[in-house]
């Protein structure tokens, strides 16, 4: 347990009559890059509040680095915040903003002048130092809010949704920027946002949240590829999702009836669903093909309704029968290959459809 | 529209505004000025002007006083309201969560100065007097054996009414500064290891600054001003320099009262202008 520099232990909050966090539980280790993940108003943000002691958890407990958290105050606890809007102190200059968290732990002076240099110098906004917040870009306040949170030496960096106010073109440069930070100081990060491209790209760990509760924890490339649930499947892009009924099992094969045909899937770990269960499975749009052959055992035919050309890809949406869309994906690289209004036959191989997991309380 | 001429609308939009403060203010208080020079005891546009009412003014020391008196206790007002204008400011907007209850301790706060500031005065006469509620108060609890008569027709009682009467006005400001600092500064502060009371003093006190100050003057220039409480409360044996300004514009000296009117004036320009020394408050509302 002392590996985990955090531990949440069925971690419940409310407000009022509404629950922000249901029962949740996770352990990270020392150096991890976690990213919370999940649409507004999932409780991403109050997990991190309840970490960060902004919050009192109603129930569960709160471990940081092997000690129960949950009566000691945010100034205690050996974390540090970023916020979305950064929150930096409009009357401090940036020099006095930065040294803020030496100056509450006490330090001498001396000392804080001379790791407030350093640590301006590390994060390239020595020429701020005698600014003030509002004559910053947002990119200089991100560094700053960055530096300031960081001088402390914090075991763990809490950041709330930290470069969703940054323009679009910035980000990008930024996200890698942080990951770098990350590595370097081997600091636990917990990263909350709602884009998913943000927590594939930097994420060691995802845990993707829906209404208060955990739908998946896993690996960038586990929640892509492999998602647990039918919010997971749907929530992250790129993925078809069907709903059915199960029809029969056969050996390594559950076979399920959909509105728009009969398919087969293979059964999750821990057994097939019973025949006659409701359920729903997903398959990758990249993964299917619209010249099915002998391999590609599951098929459906569709009508192509739009072509959008992404550069690394090109994604067709395409209407089913019942005029529901199914998105396909090719390389952008090669050439097109159904036009706008051309009928087509889908096809995927048996063992490309994930089947979902029943969704929790409804077992 | 280009520049220059949107400044001429605008210009132009405030002329009426400006022609009514010419005409009501700048002008009656020049005029005000200019009568304090009159060297003749009564209304004359003939008179001679000098200096004899103001060396007659300084060569009193009951009238310098008087003045000392009337800053004193604008001083000691500025003391007391501050406190508990912050106190009560704080409570409000960040004790207070539901923001119906939040509604209704600024309404009874607010409710009392609907009636007129003499209605409000008189009001604290049975409060005050030897029989007032707060003897009785004190009877009852046992405090005193004997009803005490400090609190009516003295300066203790004139504080205490005009505490009532001017925390409001250290109050509203700082409610509105309070209001507009967003809560993940606080937050920021404490995942930066500040324990509350730092945060009070570093970030929230820092903050709310030009509204302590705009709160303040408000007091300064009312206590400056306020010759009701004096009279009503003080009964004949308080005064402050308004008491003069009425007593000798009753008795027909326009020049004395004026030199002590421009007096007045002068301190309470003196004052708001040591005051907006501490902080610029065009920043205010920019967190």
């Amino acid at each position: 347990m002392a590996d985990h520099d955090l531990e949440l232990k069925r971690v419940t909050k409310r407000f009022g009559s509404f629950v922000a966090v249901r029962d949740l539980s996770l352990a990270v280790e020392h150096g991890q890059f976690v990213c919370l993940l999940g649409p507004s108003g999932c409780g991403k943000t109050t997990t991190l509040r309840v970490i960060a002691g902004l919050e009192d958890a109603d129930e569960g407990e709160v471990w940081i680095s092997g000690v129960r958290m949950n009566d000691v105050p945010p100034w205690k606890r050996d974390i540090a915040m970023m916020f979305q809007d950064f929150a930096l102190f409009p009357h401090m200059t940036v020099r006095k903003q930065v040294g803020f968290g030496l100056e509450m732990l006490g330090r001498p002076k001396e000392e804080i002048r001379r790791r407030v240099g350093e640590t301006l110098a590390t994060f390239e906004i020595s020429p701020l130092a005698e600014r003030k917040p509002d004559t910053l870009s947002g990119g200089q306040k991100q560094r700053v809010a960055l530096a300031r949170a960081l001088i402390t030496q914090p075991r763990i960096l809490l950041l709330d949704e930290p470069i969703g106010s940054l323009d679009f073109s910035l980000r990008e440069a930024v996200m890698l920027e942080l990951k770098d930070v990350q590595r370097r100081l081997g600091v636990t990060f917990i990263w909350v946002t709602h884009d998913q491209n943000e927590a594939l790209a930097l994420g060691d760990r995802v845990v993707v949240m829906n209404h208060a509760r955990i739908e998946q924890v896993g690996t960038p490339e586990a929640i892509f590829e492999r998602p647990l649930t039918r919010f997971v499947a749907s929530f992250i892009q790129g993925n078809n999702v069907f709903e059915g009924v199960v029809e029969s099992v056969e050996g390594d094969c559950v076979r399920i009836r959909t509105p728009v045909g009969s398919f087969a899937v293979p059964p999750r770990d821990g057994g097939p669903p019973p025949p006659g269960a409701n359920v729903s499975f997903s398959v990758r749009a990249a993964l299917l093909t619209e010249r099915p052959g002998p391999e590609q055992a599951n098929r459906l035919p569709a009508t192509c309704h739009a072509v959008e050309y992404l550069g690394s890809i090109r994604r067709y949406d395409l209407r089913l029968e019942d005029r529901r869309s199914i998105k396909y994906e090719q390389f952008g690289a090669q050439a097109a290959r159904i036009r706008e209004g051309e009928v087509v036959t889908l096809g995927w191989q048996v063992e490309d459809g994930i089947l979902h997991a029943p969704p929790e309380g409804a077992g | 529209m280009n520049p220059r001429k949107r400044s001429l609308v605008s210009h132009v939009l405030a002329l009426p505004s400006a022609l009514w403060m010419l005409g009501a203010l700048v002008i009656p208080t020049l005029f005000i000025v200019w009568v304090s020079f009159w060297t003749t005891r009564t209304f004359s546009l003939e008179s001679p002007l000098g200096l004899l009412n103001y060396t007659k003014f300084f060569n009193r020391p009951t009238y310098v006083k008087l003045l000392a008196d009337t800053v004193q206790q604008s001083l000691l007002l500025m003391a007391i309201t501050v406190v508990l204008g912050y106190a009560i400011a704080y409570f409000v907007v960040m004790k207070v969560r539901q923001p119906a209850l939040q509604l209704g301790l600024f309404l009874a706060l607010v409710i009392p100065f609907w009636t007129s500031v003499l209605i409000r005065t008189i009001a604290w006469i049975p409060f005050l007097g030897v029989t007032g509620v707060i003897n009785q108060a004190l009877l009852f609890l046992r405090v005193v054996d004997e009803p005490v008569s400090v609190f009516l027709y003295s300066r203790t009682g004139i504080t205490l009414a005009q505490v009532s009467f001017y925390t409001l006005l250290a109050t509203g400001p700082v409610v509105y500064t309070l209001r507009n600092i967003p809560p993940s500064l606080p937050e920021a502060a404490r995942s930066l290891k500040a324990t509350p009371l730092r945060v009070f003093w570093r970030i929230t006190v820092p903050l709310t600054l030009p509204g302590i100050l705009i709160g303040q003057i408000l007091v300064f220039l009312n206590v400056m001003a306020d010759f009701a409480t004096a009279s009503a409360i003080g009964g004949n044996k308080h005064a402050f320099l308004g008491n003069i300004v009425i007593l000798l514009y009753d008795s027909g000296q326009l020049p004395f009262a004026s030199v002590i009117a421009v007096l007045l004036m002068l301190c309470m320009l003196g004052g708001v202008a040591a005051l907006l020394k501490v902080v610029d408050i065009r920043r205010l509302g920019v967190p």
